[in-house]
C-alpha cells in the first residue's frame, strides 16, 4: 500500500535523525515515484531531520560522529530529490554563503558542521576550506556574488585575521553587501561587535538559522 | 616586584623532598612551553624536524630560561602518522600540520603497518634528542617523551571525519587501526623509556567536544588502557591530557591508573578534585590562549593563582599548567610571571598567604582597567 505524502515526510526526516543513509533514500526514492512534491520532501522532511540532529547536538546527545552520519544521509537523500525540485523562477530567495577557516588555523570540523546546518537553511555554500589566506575571502565573496560570509576559528593566535577580513572587506566596497558572521571556541559576541560583525553564535545549527535572518533583514 | 630569576633547588630535588613531605621552595610547575623554546634559543621550529641537537638544545635552553619543573620532547601531534605513512607539511617556522593521512582509500585500512621507531620518518630524530637532553639535563629535571593516545593516532591515518563515520559504519576498521596504533606507539615509548624517558599521553580526539562517551569507552579507552598498563609494567607513571571538555570521561580515566591527568581550561579543577582528586595528580590549567598568550602579566598571575586555589589541597596533588601547549608566540614575561607567581607562593601552599595575593593582584588588575 502506498504511503501517503505525510507519513513519507515523518518518515525521511527520522531516517535522517537515526543516521539511516540508505533508509532515508530508499524513501526519498518512493517519495519522487508517487509523485510528490519534491521541495516540500527536501524542506518539511529531510531537513526537519537535520535541523533536530542540530538541536541534539546542541543538547549533548549527539556528538560530532552522529552529526556527521545524520549529514551523509540527509545529503544521499537531497541527491534523490534534486533533479525534481522545480528551479524557482524567481530568486528571491536564493541565498549564497561563503565560509572558511581563517589562515593559520587548521580545525575544521565545526566549520565543516556550520556549512551542513547552512544548506539546510537554504543557503547555496561555498566552502574555502581550512586555513584559508583572506585575500580568498575577498575573491570568493565577489566572485560568487555572496550574501554571507561564515569564518571559523578554533585559535586565539588566529582571531585576529577575522578583523583583518572584516576590513578588507570594507577596502574593497563589499563589506556593506555582505552579513558578516564569525564563530568557533574563543570567539564571543562582544568579539564579533568589536571587529565590526554583524554576528556571533556559539554553535552551528543556531548560527545557521541567525544567518538566514540576518541575509533576508539584510534584504528588505 | 622583586624577580626571583633562579630557584634554590632542581626540579628532581623539589620532586624528591615533596615525596618525602618535605618543605620545599615551591611548588612544581608546567606552563607548557611547545615550539616556543625555539623563540628562546633562536631558531626556525622546522630545523626540530632535522636536527637532534638543535631539537635537544632548544628545548634546554627554554628550561633554563624558565626554570619550569618538566622537560618534553614534542614537536607536533603527527610524528607517528608520518611514520606510518602520513604526510605532513612543515612550515619553515610554525609548527607541523598534517596534510593527507596515510590510508587513501579506506577500504585499505588493513594495509597499515606499524612503525619502526629507530627508522621512520621523525622519530630517530625524536630519539637522537633525547639523549642528548639526558645527558645535558637528565640530573636535574624530568625528561618526557610525548605521545598521542591510539585513537588520536588512528584519527590521523585515516582521516579524521573518516574514523569519527567508521565508529558506526566499520568499527571493525577503528579497532584494528586503533590496534596498530597502540603497537606503533608502545614501540616508540619503549625506546624513549630505554633512553631514560618517561611517556606523556594526549589524546584530542577524545574529548567529549568531539566524541561521545559513549564512543569514547567503546573505541579509545581500551586502547588506553592497555598503553598504561604497559607503562606500568616498565614503573613509569604516566600523566595523560585531553584537550576540550572531558569532566563525563574523568572515572574512566582515573580508573586506568594515570599516575596524573592534564585538564583544558574549558574543564574546572575544582570539579574535577572532588571526582577524581582521590585517584591521581590534576594538572591545568590556565587559558593557554586568552590568557598566556593574549593576556597581561597581572591576568597570568591571577588565573595561576585562581588554578591553585581551586586545586592545591587535591588529595592526590596538583600542578599548576597551562590548559594545553602554548602559542609558539606566547611572551616570555607571562612565563616568567606564571613561574614567578609560583615562587613567591612556597611550598606547602599557605592560604592565607594564597588570598593576600590574590587579593594584591585582583587590584593591579583594576588598576590596568583604569
Ligand atoms: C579536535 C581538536 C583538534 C584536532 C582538529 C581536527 C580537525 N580536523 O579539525 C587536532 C587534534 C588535529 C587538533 C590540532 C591542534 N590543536 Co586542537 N583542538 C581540538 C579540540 C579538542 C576540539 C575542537 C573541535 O573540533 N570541536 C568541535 C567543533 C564542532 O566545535 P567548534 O569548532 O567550536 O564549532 C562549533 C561552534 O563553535 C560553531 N562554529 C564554528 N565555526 C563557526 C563559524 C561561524 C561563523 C559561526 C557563527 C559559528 C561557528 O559551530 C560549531 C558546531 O556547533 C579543541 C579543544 C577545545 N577546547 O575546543 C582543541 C583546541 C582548539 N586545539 C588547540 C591547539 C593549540 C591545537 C594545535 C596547535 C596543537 C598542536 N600543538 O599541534 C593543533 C593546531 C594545528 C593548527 N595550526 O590548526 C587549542 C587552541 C588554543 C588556542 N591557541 O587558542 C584548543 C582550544 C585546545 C586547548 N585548550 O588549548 N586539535
Amino acid at each position: 500500500m502506498a504511503r501517503s505524502k505525510e507519513e513519507l515526510i515523518a518518515a525521511m526526516g527520522n531516517a535522517v535523525l537515526e543516521m539511516e543513509d540508505e533508509e532515508a533514500a530508499a524513501l526519498a526514492e518512493e517519495y519522487v515515484e508517487a509523485g510528490y512534491d519534491a521541495m516540500e520532501g527536501l524542506t518539511e522532511g529531510l531537513a526537519k531531520g537535520m535541523n533536530r540532529a542540530g538541536e541534539l547536538y546542541e543538547e549533548k546527545e549527539y556528538f560530532i560522529p552522529e552529526l556527521l552520519l545524520c549529514s551523509d544521509a540527509f545529503y544521499g537523500a537531497v541527491d534523490v530529490l534534486r533533479p525534481h525540485i522545480q528551479k524557482k523562477t524567481d530568486s528571491g530567495e536564493q541565498m549564497t554563503a561563503v565560509i572558511g577557516v581563517v589562515e593559520g588555523d587548521t580545525h575544521d570540523i565545526g566549520k565543516n558542521i556550520l556549512k551542513i546546518m547552512l544548506e539546510t537553511e537554504g543557503f547555496d555554500v561555498y566552502d574555502l576550506g581550512k586555513d584559508v589566506p583572506t585575500q580568498n575571502f575577498i575573491d570568493a565573496a565577489r566572485e560568487h556574488n555572496a550574501d554571507f560570509i561564515g569564518m571559523s576559528t578554533l585559535m586565539t593566535t588566529t582571531m585576529i585575521k577575522m578583523s583583518e577580513i572584516i576590513q578588507e572587506l570594507k577596502n574593497n566596497g563589499l563589506r556593506d553587501r555582505v552579513v558578516v558572521m564569525v564563530g568557533g571556541g574563543p570567539i564571543s559576541e562582544a568579539y564579533a561587535d568589536k571587529i565590526g560583525a554583524d554576528g556571533y553564535e556559539p554553535d552551528a545549527a543556531s548560527a545557521a538559522r541567525r544567518a538566514r535572518e540576518l541575509v533576508l533583514a539584510h534584504r528588505s | 616586584m622583586s624577580r626571583k630569576t633562579k630557584d634554590e633547588m632542581t626540579p628532581k630535588q623539589r620532586a624528591a623532598a615533596i615525596a618525602n613531605g618535605e618543605e620545599v621552595d615551591r611548588m612544581p610547575c608546567n606552563p607548557n612551553v611547545a615550539n616556543g623554546v625555539a623563540r628562546v634559543y633562536g631558531c626556525k621550529i622546522s630545523e626540530f624536524n632535522t636536527s637532534a641537537k638543535t631539537l635537544a638544545e632548544a628545548q634546554i635552553a627554554g628550561y633554563r630560561r624558565f626554570g619550569y619543573d618538566s622537560v618534553r620532547v614534542f614537536t607536533d601531534l603527527f610524528p607517528w602518522a608520518e611514520a606510518m605513512g602520513a604526510e605532513v607539511t612543515m612550515p619553515e617556522d610554525d609548527t607541523v600540520d598534517l596534510k593527507t593521512p596515510a590510508i587513501k582509500d579506506p577500504a585499505d585500512y588493513k594495509k597499515i603497518h606499524p612503525l619502526n621507531p629507530y627508522k621512520d620518518g621523525r622519530l630517530p630524530v625524536h630519539l637522537d634528542a633525547m639523549k642528548y637532553l639526558i645527558d645535558g639535563v637528565g640530573d636535574e629535571v624530568g625528561i618526557s617523551a610525548a605521545i598521542v593516545g591510539p585513537f588520536t593516532n588512528a584519527c590521523f591515518l585515516l582521516g579524521v571525519e573518516n574514523v569519527l563515520r567508521f565508529c558506526y559504519k566499520n568499527p571493525e576498521a577503528v579497532h584494528h587501526l586503533c590496534q596498530v596504533s597502540l603497537e606503533s606507539l608502545i614501540a616508540y615509548a619503549d625506546a624513549a623509556i630505554d633512553i631514560g624517558l618517561g611517556p606523556t599521553i594526549s589524546e584530542p580526539m577524545s574529548s567529549c567536544t568531539v566524541i561521545s562517551p559513549k564512543i569514547f569507552r567503546e573505541f579509545s579507552a581500551p586502547y588506553l588502557k592497555q598503553l598504561v598498563d604497559h607503562f606500568k609494567s616498565r614503573d613509569r607513571g604516566v600523566v595523560m591530557h585531553i584537550c576540550g571538555q572531558t569532566a563525563d570521561i574523568w572515572e574512566d580515566i582515573a580508573d586506568m591508573g594515570v599516575a596524573g591527568f592534564s585538564i583544558d581550561n574549558v574543564a574546572s579543577i575544582e570539579e574535577c578534585k572532588k571526582k577524581i582528586g582521590n585517584k591521581t595528580k590534576i594538572l591545568g590549567n590556565v587559558n593557554p590562549g586568552t590568557t598566556m598568550y593574549m593576556g597581561t602579566p597581572a591576568e597570568v598571575r591571577m588565573a595561576t593563582l585562581q588554578c591553585i586555589k581551586e586545586g592545591y589541597d587535591s588529595p592526590k596533588g596538583f600542578m599548576p599548567m597551562s590548559g594545553c601547549s602554548l602559542p609558539v608566540e606566547t611572551p616570555f614575561e607571562n612565563i616568567d610571571m606564571m613561574m614567578d607567581t609560583v615562587r613567591e607562593l612556597g611550598y606547602p601552599v599557605d592560604p592565607e598567604k594564597l588570598d593576600r595575593m590574590m587579593k594584591e593582584t585582583e587590584a593591579e588588575l583594576e588598576k590596568e582597567k583604569a
